[in-house]
């Protein structure tokens, strides 16, 4: 085993203890000024020496690391191939700069995954406490996942949630720890020749989460992955598997961010989502990548009979976004909705979006998406709406939004509906604007000036997704906006 | 029905068979034969062919065939396929590869005004088709434009010198009748600084076992001209059907163009207009009706370079059958082109479940004081709206056509020419009341 630099206590599974909140309500509104506050690094922390780069031993290595099931090991494999295989998307934004070669796929940050704050190393804590993760634990969740790097540094889970048979772990000790299930569901939403980016996924993934819901269980509270990279040409690549059984809820919330490096890093996640007959399960996805991020993302949910599954896709971050949360409603009266918002700066392209797949008779699905591009920033949406035979009755409706609020910037809107029944009734409606001359100078005529008159306007063209949101999230979102709109002309 | 001549298939040989033209045009066209050998069939793999398959496409037509003295257009009951033909300031017949007929108002020849064969024109007015012809629609574009710029005979030049209106319309009626053809209709419209002009393009066959016609249409509209264009495709069934329509768009320029589809077993329209100067409107207007099992590709650009630009796209289709129809369509907004106010609007009614629609409305917008919108919808006769109707006495068949009528009423509406709505409100009651 290799030594690494921080200090490792290992203490039992108490509840967690009072950890120090680091940042001062001053000290944290002047990182806001700053522009990206996620911007600081800690120390290499990782407990073996990384390699860069992508091979059949990479992938045999970080299988054996983590000392899986064989099964899962000529899952990777295949997945490789067909990585290998694939070429690179020729649609969506410009990935020809990615170099695989150059990235770490696996960084170990510790030994041992932490089931209290103060077992971390400190500079690591320190990242958790920035980012204001214990306080919103200790507020309002159900269950915290905090991965680092690769992998899962932090896991718990409230008393009552485990008692109820709510399982919350991450993937890899799911894998350990609930084998048959996992093996059941892993792979068959998403399978591991989907997307180049998937099968990437498929073959070196590490962390994320894993979430099982007991049938006619209600998660009240949310449960919260948080998703750190800290090292440059970090690839990350979480795995994450919901089930949400016959009539129960969850919601299940992740943030994200990075330190800014000159050299690019890679996040490309899978997430699979099962949600069950008459079962609910929304996901909120506050996305705040540093600007050198390739955010390259494959989720979708298979929704059963009168499910509900609801994607919040929130992107304000990464270098580049290629995103489109799907669900696939494979059961009568099954319900859909994607809330996506996507914010493009200087140097940037979210290409975001969603799908709904209709499969079943008498089922609905909602798209709604709201996009600003600034400073040069490009925005997409891109989105399909099918009809498979069969699916009759079924009703879709999409709404996009695009503001642009300045000369050099873009935004795009590629939506696809392919209807096979006669039944079927979908709409589709977009617009693409700037920031109303005539709302400025009524806001502007009372006071305010043009920076805080545009943040205003933004904040209120993006409301209808925030209001979906969690407040300390809605908060946090409007305040990002207000941050962005900071010296900018409208 | 005129048997098609022998030659089958498209190389040098064949294109040594036509007759020989202009420097100029055999220049293109052995460039085009090059450039025809080279392409290959456009993929599903691409995004702009992504919904339709043409790899199994068998390019064994004839590349010429003969269009007959004028004596057999009465014997072929061409005139009567014109259909309802108004009043007309000029109208010039093509049989299969040739002009058979072209006459043109006494008065506007002396007005400057030029309407006729376009291998004639690129003979006697090399000035003014050189310039312009390909120029929009360069024959490199895709393997069929390619084909096209080689084999195209025939064809209609019309050009408007600056501040001549033209006030009735002009029109092209394409007749094809020769079966296993392949046919090539040009239209190159030339008009000058404010001048006006509406012209109608009209394509008609019977049902054919097979035939192929690769279409190119090229308008340039000078500063302040107002133009209409209008197509009416009703091919009949056998008739695969390429065309490419584009239009560029002077300063203060008001373009309103038509796409009528009814026709051919597979269509493929795609219709663009380039926005170049500033002050340019753009109307873009589409009706089509599917059924069988009819395929149809609309493809649309409304592409605006220059500031201060408006275009509006309005494009309702109904589907029966086993049919097929696809809309596509792009917004592009370069860079310098604020002020733009552009709309795109697609609706589709579906009424049968056999039929599949698509619809692909995309917005590209790289400048930002602008007002985009679109629009698209699909779906069924709504039930509240057959059940308010029977409520009202009337029967379920009859409401679910006053349905479809009001359906496209909208788009009706905007047509100005009488006669067009006329025939298109008579297509469609046609095609309601037909099988399937």
């Amino acid at each position: 085993m290799a030594v690494f630099g921080g200090t490792l206590r290992v203490s039992g599974n108490g509840p967690p203890r009072e950890t120090n909140v680091a940042v001062s309500q001053e000290e944290h509104l002047k990182e806001l000024s700053k522009g990206y506050r996620f911007d600081w690094k800690d120390a290499d922390h990782s407990v073996f020496t990384p390699k860069r780069g992508l091979s059949a031993a990479v992938v045999e290595e970080i299988s054996s690391l983590k000392g899986e099931p064989d099964w899962m090991r000529k899952f990777r494999l295949k997945a490789l191939k067909h990585f290998e295989a694939r070429p690179m998307p020729w649609w969506g934004a410009d990935l020809s700069d990615i170099d695989f070669e150059n990235i770490y796929y696996f960084i170990r940050s510790t030994e041992k995954q932490a089931k209290n704050w103060e077992d971390l190393p400190e500079d690591i804590r320190g990242t958790w406490d920035k980012l204001g993760i214990p306080e919103a634990e200790k507020k309002y969740l159900g269950g915290v996942s905090a991965q680092y790097e690769s992998e899962v540094v932090y896991h718990k889970i409230k008393d009552e949630l485990d008692q109820m048979g709510v399982l919350f772990t991450d993937m890899d000790s799911a894998l350990r720890d609930h084998p048959d299930i996992v093996k059941e569901y892993f792979g068959t939403i998403i399978p591991p020749n989907d997307n180049k980016f998937a099968s990437l996924n498929s073959a070196v993934w590490s962390g994320g989460s894993f979430i099982y819901v007991p049938p006619g269980v209600h998660v009240d509270i949310p449960l919260q992955a948080y998703f750190r990279i800290n090292a440059e040409n970090m690839g990350q690549f979480e795995r994450t598997l919901i089930i949400a059984d016959e009539g129960s809820y969850v919601h299940y919330v992740e943030g994200c961010s990075a330190p800014i490096y000159t050299s690019d890093s890679l996040h490309s996640a899978v997430v699979e989502i099962i949600v069950k007959k008459g079962a609910r399960v929304r996901y909120t996805t506050i996305q705040n990548w540093s600007t050198n991020v390739y955010n390259l993302v494959t989720k979708r949910a298979a929704a059963y009979e009168d499910a509900v599954m609801e994607w919040i896709d929130g992107n304000i971050g990464s270098k580049v976004t290629m995103k489109y949360p799907s669900i696939y409603l494979l059961g009568k009266g099954a319900r859909g909705e994607v809330l996506s918002v996507a914010y493009a700066g200087k140097g940037m392209h979210t290409d975001a979006g969603g799908k709904a797949v209709h499969v079943a008779p008498y089922t609905t699905s909602i798209i709604t998406s709201k996009s600003v591009s600034k400073d040069g920033g490009r925005t997409g949406y891109r989105g399909l709406i099918r009809v498979e035979p069969g699916a009759h009755h079924a009703k879709s409706n999409v709404r996009c939004d695009a503001l642009i609020l300045d000369e050099d910037s873009r935004s795009d809107t590629y939506p696809y509906i392919e209807v096979e029944e006669e039944t079927a009734a979908l709409g589709h409606e977009a617009t693409v604007s700037k920031v109303g001359d005539d709302q400025l100078f009524y806001l502007m005529s009372r006071g305010l000036s043009e920076p805080a008159a545009t943040a205003m306007i933004v904040n209120g063209f993006i409301e209808p997704i925030t209001r979906e949101l969690p407040m300390e999230y809605a908060v946090e979102l409007n305040r990002l906006i207000e941050l962005q709109m900071e010296g900018s002309v409208g | 029905m005129e048997p098609a001549t022998k030659v089958q298939g498209f190389d040098e040989e064949a294109l040594s068979a036509l007759s020989s033209s202009t420097l100029f045009v055999e220049a293109l066209r052995k460039q085009a034969l090059e450039e025809f050998l080279a392409l290959p069939i456009p993929s599903q793999e691409t995004e702009e062919w992504r919904y339709t398959d043409l790899s199994d496409l068998d390019l064994s037509f004839a590349p010429f065939a003969p269009g007959g003295d004028a004596e057999s257009l009465n014997r072929g009951k061409i005139l009567q396929a014109a259909g309802v033909v108004g009043e007309r300031a000029g109208l010039q017949i093509q049989r299969n590869s040739e002009v058979v007929s072209t006459q043109l108002t006494e008065g506007l020849g002396a007005k400057g005004v030029i309407f006729g064969d376009l291998d004639r024109a690129a003979e006697e007015h090399p000035e003014l088709v050189e310039p312009h012809l390909h120029a929009l629609v360069p024959t490199s574009r895709t393997k069929f434009t390619a084909l096209h710029g080689a084999f195209r005979t025939g064809g209609t030049f019309l050009y408007v010198p600056p501040a001549v209106t033209v006030e009735l319309p002009l029109q092209t009626l394409t007749y094809l009748d020769a079966d296993g053809a392949a046919v090539f209709p040009h239209t190159l419209i030339v008009v000058g600084q404010d001048a006006e002009v509406t012209f109608i393009d009209r394509y008609v066959s019977p049902a054919l076992s097979r035939a192929l016609s690769v279409g190119i249409t090229e308008i340039h509209a000078g500063a302040a001209s107002r133009v209409r264009y209008v197509s009416i495709q009703e091919w009949g069934d056998g008739v695969t059907h390429l065309g490419v329509q584009r239009a560029r768009t002077g300063r203060d320029t008001e373009l309103r163009t038509v796409a009528i589809g009814f026709g051919a077993s597979l269509a493929r329209a795609e219709a663009e207009t380039e926005l170049a100067e500033p002050g340019g409107f753009s109307e873009m207007l589409g009706v089509f009706f599917a059924d069988g099992t009819q395929h149809f590709d609309h493809r649309s650009l409304q592409d605006h370079v220059a500031p201060n630009c408006k275009s509006d796209l309005l494009y309702k289709g109904a589907l029966k059958g086993e049919s097929r129809a696809v809309y596509s369509g792009w917004v592009h907004v370069r860079p310098d082109a604020q002020k733009t106010d552009a709309m795109q609007t697609s609706r589709n009614i579906v009424l049968s479940d056999r039929a599949k629609a698509d619809a692909i409305p995309n917005l590209e917008i790289e400048a930002n004081d602008v007002r985009c919108g679109h629009a698209a919808s699909v779906g069924p006769v709504e039930e509240e709206q057959v059940f308010y109707l029977q409520s009202r006495g009337i029967r379920r068949d009859e409401a679910e056509r006053l349905i479809v009528f009001g359906f496209f009423q909208e788009v009706l509406d905007r047509i100005t020419l009488e006669e067009v709505r006329d025939s298109v409100s008579h297509a469609i009651e046609q095609e309601l009341a037909g099988e399937g």
